[in-house]
């Protein structure tokens, strides 16, 4: 199956990458300085997914033997004031996330100045060779998008429902991009705020009551697909239910047939990745992905192939 | 002096004026328009909003504003602000999800842990305030920091995740979400209990303010502390208390949010203070203290709820969703003010 | 009305010391029932002091406070107060946005009911505050206005008629009219003769105005740097004399006398 493939696939790139690491470590052992490396992202605090990301980064920060800032802000000017802030304190590499190019433009080209190697991940698919960034980890958020459009006109579906959950932000604004471009049928998008479920609940209940065409319901984000259920069930009415990312609760869902599917862009790997393109470039010089992404999705996580991922997500690296 | 007494002209009579009148000078007679105002637009602009499925989303999106937000409004009649109250109902559905996956094993003993520990931090708020002697804005605003913080380092800390584990199936589980999440149906609208609960601490809070001796001082302790003290009103009690029923409602929305989807986002909350405080003041409470009501906050809520899910059952531009919600909020507020100023002009 | 000639209130030779300073020396004061005594004053002349000791903030160093006859140490306000000595201060203790029958009975509510479910007697609250109120001679067009709208010098008379109601025999009111206009000093006035002579309240008058406190005082105090500078019942006194008194006294007169001008009571009078 294609998907299947894909994910050898994926896996085989990360661990030979992963070996390449582990044989080179000792050679950084013996130089016996420790890298300083910050990763800068849009995430709020306290997102599981985004936990997930860093948890990755510490994997590789540990087995590279590298000192990690890990810092975050959801807004613009800040993320970009984070940039500054690590630039000053001159630190060996950057890993961020590019989720607003323009305004962090400012700020990458003083790491560039500075001459710290920045690696773009998770964020800015479209953006990451102009801002002139060694490399990108990441999935390509028009091309899952597109993955999911493909798979709804696959299913049938004729009207369906993005529930966007920070409006403004681009990996999203891509996500839905690309479903709108692939998907044949009607397309509507649903923003709401952040992690705070009645009000998820409310505004997709509306949605649902509004126009009872919808037939298929995808969520930008997994901690918000058992909510989305909820309302679903509320309204009664018959929609399906898909969603970008994985969390074990979406993990169980998908396991009783409630979710159809969760598309995978393996946050864990994004973190890992980042952090070790980083040390090899410091290390070795190394530039990986040939001037392209290093991709890490879309991967499809259906009833099919669910049990596999799910005892890594119960330990929360999925 | 009997003599005098026969002279003087006839007692007025209790409560002398007409309903209207009254009603006209009570401080949520504003946002009482305000929220007709709101509801008969949607109504004429959007045709799925006049179902009654309909109405009873736009009330359920009002109750989880509207719990917290009551007593956020006794509490600014006291003449105090918190901010700490949207981080805090995060906390304590963290705390109650946390004493149980941890180190209770029953989520009654966790969701009483979570109770004890949501009074707490009001005390704390109290306490804080009348130590320092600082604005209520200051010290909540630390409070509400520091509790955002906590919730993410202890739910990192204790569990290795951040968010907390998924609890149904623990033991009590069915029993509290029956209490604290279930629905009702009627017809094929879904009525969540939490609807209820909010409309039932509406009434009391009502019941306190007018008719209790508590009531009469938290509007004293808020209009003027000084001349409270002076008459022999326990002024820092009744605050401390005001804070402690914030805690309290923080708590009972916590219960409602983790029985209702399982697991607590331990970012979660953020936000949500400046809500309650505004359904409070768009319900008549004045920033200053020592005026307003609990029905006002409760009409603030549900102006709200309609105005959020009213953009959304007009299927107006979801790009612009925020701006319509400002505006509208602007107009009921507006609307809410003209009302105010012209019954203060007629007594 | 039946009155006793014995004071409720008698000072003799009290005094007060803050460390070495001497704020306060050998005051006698008498208040009996129906009887306006007025303290008048400059800034810093011990009235503050003096009427702290009567109404129990701190007690005295020197003398003797006898209530009833009884020598009496306070140590707290509400002392004072159980034994019907109450002082309406310029703040009022009043909460200007609350309604005026709520502000009367704020901190001494009546319940009725038990348990959780007591609430406030409202009725009674309303037609008491009304009486009271009536009795001073006041009729509000609507106890349920906010105190914040009357007048000041209907304020004033709210928190009077209130302290009365609570059981004051004696009642201390520190400058009543000092921040009211003619019209609103008069209303106050007026109440104030009307509580002592209807009512048989023994009224202590703070003022620094000897023409409010010569309108309705019986008996009156200068004081001056602590000291008793004039002490004579309103038969043994005429304004002048008062005004002379008040205005420094003979220190001011030796200046008068110097200056060659003329006296200030003809100006002022």
């Amino acid at each position: 199956m294609f998907n299947a493939k894909k994910i050898t696939a994926l896996a085989l790139t990360a661990s030979t990458i992963a070996c390449s690491a582990a044989l080179l470590s000792s050679a950084a052992h013996a130089q016996d300085k420790q890298l300083t490396i910050a990763m800068i992202t849009h995430a709020q605090a306290g997102d599981t997914f985004w936990d997930i990301i860093r948890k990755g980064a510490n994997m590789a920060a540990k087995k590279d033997n590298i000192k990690l800032i890990y810092l975050s802000d959801p807004t613009a000017d800040k993320e970009a004031q984070l940039i500054d802030n690590v630039v000053q304190q001159h630190v060996d590499g950057i890993a961020l996330t590019l989720a607003f190019p323009d305004a962090m433009a400012k700020a990458v080209k003083a790491a560039h100045a500075a001459n710290i190697p920045i690696v773009g991940f998770n964020a800015g698919g479209d953006d990451w060779k102009k801002a002139d960034l060694l490399g990108y980890v990441g999935q390509d958020e028009n091309i899952a998008g597109a993955a999911v459009g493909e798979k709804l006109n696959g299913e049938g579906a004729k009207s369906v429902l993005c529930v966007d959950q920070q409006q403004g932000a681009v990996q999203l604004e891509e996500r839905c991009n690309g479903i709108k471009k692939t998907f044949k049928g009607k397309y509507q998008i649903l923003y709401t705020t952040g992690y705070d479920m009645p009000t998820v609940k409310s505004r997709v209940q509306a949605k649902l009551q509004q126009d009872t065409g919808i037939d298929y319901v995808v969520t930008l984000g997994a901690p918000f697909a058992p909510t989305v259920l909820d309302a679903i069930g509320a309204v009664g009415s018959k929609a399906k239910l898909g969603t970008f990312d994985l969390t074990p609760e979406a993990v169980k869902l998908i396991q009783g047939g409630k979710l159809q599917w969760a598309i995978d862009q393996q946050p864990f790997v994004e973190g890992y990745m980042a952090v070790d393109l980083l040390w090899l470039n410091k290390v070795n010089g190394d530039v990986v992905g040939g001037g392209g992404p290093v991709l890490t999705g879309p991967a499809f996580v259906n009833k099919s192939n669910v049990d596999e991922v799910a005892k890594f997500a119960k330990a929360g690296t999925r | 002096m009997t003599e005098k007494a026969d002279t003087v002209p006839l007692r007025q009579q209790y409560q002398p004026q007409s309903y209207w009148k009254q009603i006209l000078k009570r401080p949520e007679a504003g946002a009482l328009g305000g929220a007709i105002l709101v509801f008969v637009f949607f109504w004429l602009m959007a045709p799925p909003f006049r179902q009654f499925s309909a109405f009873t989303t736009v009330l359920y999106q009002a109750s989880t504003i509207g719990i917290p937000a009551v007593a956020v409004a006794l509490l600014m009649i006291g003449g105090e602000f918190d901010l700490s109250a949207g981080v805090a109902v995060t906390a304590s559905s963290l705390a109650a999800s946390m004493f149980t996956t941890q180190l209770f094993g029953n989520l009654w003993v966790g969701a009483f842990c979570a109770l004890i520990f949501a009074l707490a931090i009001g005390a704390l708020n109290g306490w804080l305030l009348i130590r320092t002697k600082l604005h209520s804005f200051l010290v909540t605003l630390g409070t509400f920091l520091m509790l955002q913080g906590l919730n993410i380092a202890i739910t990192k800390l204790v569990t290795g995740n951040v968010a907390t584990r998924d609890i149904s199936g623990m033991p009590g589980f069915d029993s509290l979400q029956t209490i604290f999440a279930s629905n009702i149906m009627v017809g094929h609208a879904q009525i969540s209990i939490a609807i209820v609960y909010w409309l039932l601490f509406v009434a009391l809070a009502t019941w306190v303010l007018l008719r209790t001796k508590v009531g009469n001082w938290i509007f004293a302790v808020g209009g003027q502390g000084e001349s409270a003290r002076a008459v022999g009103v326990p002024v820092k009690q009744v605050k401390i208390g005001l804070f402690m029923l914030v805690g309290f409602s923080c708590w009972f929305l916590s219960m409602h949010l983790l029985f209702s989807y399982n697991t607590v986002q331990s970012g979660a909350g953020i936000g949500n203070e400046l809500l309650y405080i505004a359904a409070s003041v768009v319900g008549g409470c004045l920033m200053t203290g020592g005026y307003g009501s609990a029905v006002g906050s409760a009409l603030g809520a549900f102006i709200f709820g309609m105005t959020t899910e009213g953009v959304i059952y007009a299927d107006w531009d979801p790009d612009w969703f925020q701006f319509f919600v400002g505006a509208m909020l602007l107009l009921a507020t507006v609307v809410n003010t003209w009302i105010r100023a012209r019954a203060m002009k007629g007594k | 009305m039946a009155r006793s000639e014995t004071p409720i209130i008698q000072l003799k030779g009290v005094g007060k010391n803050y460390g070495n300073v001497n704020a306060l020396r050998g005051v006698n004061l008498t208040v009996r029932q129906g009887e306006v005594t007025c303290i008048l004053g400059d800034n810093g002349a011990g009235k503050s002091t003096l009427i702290s000791i009567i109404a129990g903030l701190f007690a005295h160093d020197e003398g003797e406070y006898l209530v009833d006859e009884k020598a009496r140490r306070f140590s707290s306000p509400r002392e004072a107060l159980n034994l019907g000595i109450a002082a309406v201060y310029q703040t009022l203790a009043l909460v200007p946005l609350l309604p005026v029958w709520r502000n009367f009975f704020l901190g001494s509510e009546i319940v009725r009911g038990w348990g959780p479910f007591r609430q406030l007697d409202t009725r009674k609250m309303w037609d008491a505050t009304q009486d009271e109120l009536q009795r001073m001679g006041i009729n509000l067009e609507d106890l349920e206005q906010p105190v914040g709208t009357l007048s000041g010098g209907q304020r004033q008379v709210v928190a009077i008629a209130r302290a009365i109601h609570f059981g004051a025999r004696v009642l201390i009111l520190d400058e009543p009219t000092a921040a009211l206009g003619v019209a609103q000093s008069g209303l106050v006035l007026r109440y104030v003769a009307q509580a002592a002579r209807d009512q048989g309240i023994g009224v202590i008058f703070i003022t620094h105005n000897p023409h409010h406190a010569f309108l309705v005082g019986d008996h009156f105090i200068v004081l001056s740097r602590g000291e008793v500078e004039l002490d004579a019942p309103r038969a043994d006194l005429t304004l002048d004399n008062l005004m002379f008194h008040m205005a420094g006294g003979t220190g001011l007169s030796t200046l008068e006398h110097e200056l060659h001008s003329a006296p200030p009571a003809a100006t002022v009078a």
